[in-house]
């Protein structure tokens, strides 16, 4: 699998201020939009929001993958920050969260989208990968950790 | 008796307890069964062993049985948690009941039949093996570091501890059908004896449970005298119940089942006590069933009796298992391997001693019989349950280890205590703040001490490890505080997210938006149904953690638990992990 077919520098941002959960997802709304054609940052956000109603997407270990359907006429993006301070998430360990990496897979999703985002879950689940991903402290670093992860 | 012999008997008793210790250690590695090796033994001791030591006194061997037998059944009773009832007392009850008649009415019915007995005596046969012993069950589950669903862990525990009355009293009244027979209306003589013995059992041993826990709490004695008034206390009840022609098994079971759910002083002590002197009374049965023994009076009985134990294994049990569990809708899987943990331990070799006592005939072919079946038993099933369970795909990851914990009750006030925890190196408490602990309701922090020393402040400090916390809380707030300070868990994250996959859900979200958000088609009854009223329908009520349902390439899987309701439903994707 990878990564970098789904995220762009543009869309790696290192060492954000969070706040709360609805401000972070906010700012990943945002972040989408401002990179991809189309996109408005209601839809991303309501489309998001409306996926945690149903149940975190915290991994617990500090770690979200905020993800839902969205219109994105079959491709898959994908959206990584780091926070410098880490912020409640809901998540399953009730720890709070620093490490977000937010997956929009088209509306039609197969089999193929969830098993990405089973394989996405399962990547950052390693511990060195994440420690990493956390010392990173451009965006530059942090999309170079990611991509040498999984190039 | 010389002195001199006493001593030697005094020896030799003790290095065969200490042999089978040491010999306990072995068995964990090679996965065998450990009262096996205590009945190899027994065996190895006695008159056809290197031991050479006869003892044939089946009136000696009958007392020690049996006190060693209400030993186990009090500890078992102590042991049974009043939550586990939720899931599992109906359908354990009905294991324990309707399961034993139809076990030894098929085994019964196979022994008629292959060793030309009567139809009374091969009865009693199918009766003397009818109950199942979990001690030696959950001590194979244990060493092989398997934990099961709760639905088939707590159902195989009430089962074997409340199927021991009911085989011996089956047992007893086919004996005294025997010794009767041809007087009067034998069904009549069998259901009043079941009235009186269960009758009796149940009265005794719930106001005598009741009586001994308020005499626990009363008194004021030193504190290592409290195991032995709750052992005392459990005899008398089992001695007086006995004495009436009650069964007086079922009075200690429910007599310790009552004193394990009541907040009691010293209920730890009492709790470790009992563990020991179970597990000397297993050691002392089966050593000493091992040597009453005669092994090469065995071999003419080999081939019937191989008969029986195959009947009994593969086709008796199964049937029994399945027919009593048929209005609890068991998930499949978790009943064949109920089936298979029919274990037989010592409560059947001890019933084989009744008919000879009773003074019927053919004795010691039921003893040696019986004798043959459970080593077969423990053999076949007690060697293969470990890989069966994993087989049979009904583990779920081993929870955090529950911290070791200070806990002192304090008198008068039953149901608080104060616990002191350790901080330790990777548990969630590490850089807390003590007053963001999650402090169940009733729960008050009382300090933290660190290097010695009460700190002033503690609500501007952060937990550090080898930090201690002191609590004052009621027995459920353990729960939460325990999995704050639990050590960092052995099973890693990654082993829990393959089995409850990898999102939680909410327990109210609504299905439908589940199904639109992963892409897949599910019936509900209502539009509005969410995944906690689909799981409940789907499991009939009593879902457990683990239970799962596959749904397109998704599946649910239940997480947590608490009281008859869903808290936390994991979402396992599709399968990508290489296994």
């Amino acid at each position: 699998m990878l990564i970098e077919s789904i995220l762009t520098l543009e869309r790696s941002k290192a060492n954000i201020e969070g706040g709360s959960k609805k401000r972070l997802i906010e700012t990943l709304a945002k972040i989408f939009a401002d990179n991809i054609e189309n996109f408005k940052v209601d839809d991303v956000y309501h489309s998001l929001i409306n996926r945690e109603k149903l149940g975190s997407t915290g991994l617990g270990g500090g770690i979200a993958i905020p993800h839902c359907r969205f219109e994105t006429k079959g491709e898959t993006y994908g959206v990584c920050v780091t926070l410098n301070q880490a912020i409640d998430f809901d998540a399953v360990d009730s720890k709070p969260v620093d490490i977000i990496f937010a997956m929009l897979v088209p509306e039609n999703a197969e089999k193929s989208h969830l098993e990405f985002l089973a394989s996405l879950a399962e990547i950052m689940q390693n511990q060195s990968f994440v420690e990493r991903m956390r010392a990173a402290k451009t965006d530059e670093d942090l999309f170079q950790v990611i991509t040498q992860k999984t190039g | 008796m010389t002195i001199e012999l006493i001593y030697q008997y005094i020896f030799g008793a003790a290095i065969l307890a200490l042999l089978c210790i040491v010999a306990s250690v072995f068995t964990r590695r090679i996965g065998a069964p450990i009262l096996l090796v205590f009945l190899i033994l027994g065996m190895l001791a006695g008159e056809d062993g290197p031991g050479g030591i006869t003892f044939n006194d089946f009136g000696l061997a009958f007392l020690f049985g049996n006190i060693a037998l209400a030993i186990i059944i009090f500890d078992g009773g102590l042991g049974t948690q009043k939550n586990t009832f939720r899931v599992s007392l109906k359908p354990a009850l009905s294991l324990a009941t309707l399961g034993v008649v139809a076990t030894a009415a098929i085994t019964g019915y196979a022994a008629h039949l292959i060793l030309d007995l009567s139809w009374q005596e091969g009865l009693l046969i199918g009766a003397i093996v009818g109950s199942t012993d979990a001690a030696a069950v959950f001590g194979l589950l244990r060493s092989a570091g398997l934990e099961l669903k709760e639905r088939t862990s707590a159902t195989l525990e009430i089962e074997s501890g409340s199927n021991d009355p009911m085989a011996i009293f089956l047992t007893i009244t086919l004996v005294q059908v025997l010794q009767l027979s041809g007087e009067g209306n034998q069904g009549w003589t069998i259901l009043i004896e079941l009235v009186r013995q269960m009758g009796l059992g149940l009265a005794i041993g719930f106001s005598g449970g009741y009586l001994l826990s308020r005499l626990l709490k009363r008194l004021s004695l030193p504190s290592s005298l409290y195991p032995l008034l709750a052992l005392a206390g459990g005899i008398s009840l089992f001695g007086i119940t006995t004495l009436w022609d009650g069964s007086g098994f079922l009075a200690i079971f429910i007599a310790g089942a009552i004193l394990g759910n009541t907040p009691l002083p010293y209920s730890n002590d009492i709790h470790k006590f009992h563990d020991g002197i179970a597990w000397l009374s297993q050691i002392g049965m089966f050593l000493m069933l091992g040597l009453l023994i005669t092994p090469s009076h065995i071999i003419p009985i080999i081939v019937p009796a191989l008969a029986i134990a195959c009947v009994l294994i593969f086709i008796a049990r199964p049937i029994a298992v399945f027919f009593s569990l048929l209005p609890f809708h068991f998930p499949w899987r978790e009943q064949i391997f109920i089936g298979w943990c029919g274990l037989r331990g010592a409560v059947p070799i001890i019933l084989a001693l009744f008919p000879s006592l009773a003074g019927l005939e053919n004795t010691q072919t039921y003893f040696e019989l019986v004798f043959f079946v459970v080593l077969v038993s423990l053999i076949i099933q007690g060697w293969t349950i470990a890989p069966v369970a994993r087989w049979l795909n009904i583990e779920v990851p081993r929870t955090a280890k529950e911290p070791e914990c200070l806990l002192l009750t304090i008198k008068q006030e039953h149901d608080k205590a104060l616990l002191i925890y350790p901080v330790l190196t990777g548990s969630h408490a590490v850089g807390m703040s003590p007053d963001r602990l999650p402090a169940a309701e009733g729960s008050q922090i009382l300090g933290v001490i660190r290097k010695g020393i009460l700190l002033e402040n503690i609500k501007r400090e952060k937990l550090l490890a080898d930090d201690q916390v002191v609590f004052l809380a009621t027995t459920d707030a353990r729960d939460t505080l325990g999995r704050a300070f639990a050590p960092a868990a052995r099973v890693s994250s990654l082993e829990t997210t393959r089995f409850f996959g990898e999102f939680a859900l909410n327990p109210d979200a609504p299905l439908q938006d589940i199904a639109k958000a992963y892409g897949f088609e599910v019936e509900t009854d209502s539009p509005t149904a969410t995944v906690e009223t689909y799981l409940l329908k789907q499991f009939h009520g009593k879902p457990v953690v683990g239970d799962q349902v596959q749904l397109g390439t998704v599946k649910l899987v239940v997480r947590d638990i608490k009281d008859d309701r869903i808290v936390s439903v994991g979402l396992k994707l599709g399968s990508v992990t290489h296994e």
